[in-house]
């Protein structure tokens, strides 16, 4: 128990160090694709820079916010059902999202 | 009631502010929103890659005032978030608990976390 706590807080600052350039990059990169119409989005992603950088960002974030918000429930939900209902929401919405992007991502660049 | 047999976060309805909790409870709120945020990313991918006519839909609504006005306030939350991230990291190692170093280190998160998204969308 102990053990598997701690592996869930190193996981949680790793997964914050690797976000952080990850998140400027997409920042920057997401303002000017704003502007951009379909072909100027979709020439984003004929960078293999741009697309290895949104990938790890889907999977670093999902990590990320599973546990963060894991942590919230903890914190604040003191019924152990509607607990155990909430942290199966978070792990299905961490799990839905990424692989909808990368399923995106996949079709966008075929 | 329910049977606490756990201890409770501060109860944020009754509980004192003070300058540094402000911080904290903002970087767990910050911490949610930025999940409506990554939602909104992997819907761009999705519309993205479904065709121009979806993707057109959702950018002309990006580019409207609403739209902008979201995704301003979506990057201040992701960039709060992750400054105040690197803060709590030094905590972690062993820096900054001095409360006036706590207290130093939390102005100058949230106002570079402002000029940041200044800089992101004006720059």
């Amino acid at each position: 128990m102990k053990n598997h706590a701690l592996n869930k807080w190193v996981l949680q600052r790793l997964s914050a160090i690797v976000l952080i350039p990850l998140l400027l990059f997409l920042l920057y990169s997401l303002v000017d694709l704003v502007n951009q119409d379909y072909t100027g989005a979709l020439d984003f992603f004929d960078s293999y820079l741009s697309i290895a950088i949104f990938t790890l960002f889907l999977i670093f974030a999902s990590t990320h916010l599973k546990l963060g918000l894991g942590e919230i429930i903890e914190d604040y939900i003191q019924n152990e059902i509607m607990k155990g209902i909430l942290n199966k929401i978070i792990m299905l919405t961490s799990a839905i999202l990424p692989l909808v992007g990368i399923v995106s991502l996949i079709i966008i660049i075929l | 009631m329910e049977k606490n047999s756990g201890p409770l976060s501060p109860h944020i309805q009754i509980y004192k502010w003070q300058f540094s909790s402000l911080l904290s409870i903002t970087h767990r709120m910050t911490g949610v929103f930025n999940v409506a945020g990554f939602f909104l990313i992997i819907l761009w991918v999705l519309f993205l890659a479904i065709g121009p006519e979806y993707y057109n839909f959702y950018q002309k609504f990006l580019k409207s005032f609403v739209g902008k006005f979201i995704l301003v306030g979506f990057t201040w939350s992701f960039v709060y978030h992750m400054l105040n991230g690197i803060r709590h990291l030094a905590w972690d190692f062993g820096y900054g608990y001095e409360i006036k170093t706590a207290n130093l280190s939390g102005v100058v998160v949230l106002l570079s976390s402002i000029l940041t998204t200044f800089f992101i969308w004006i720059i």
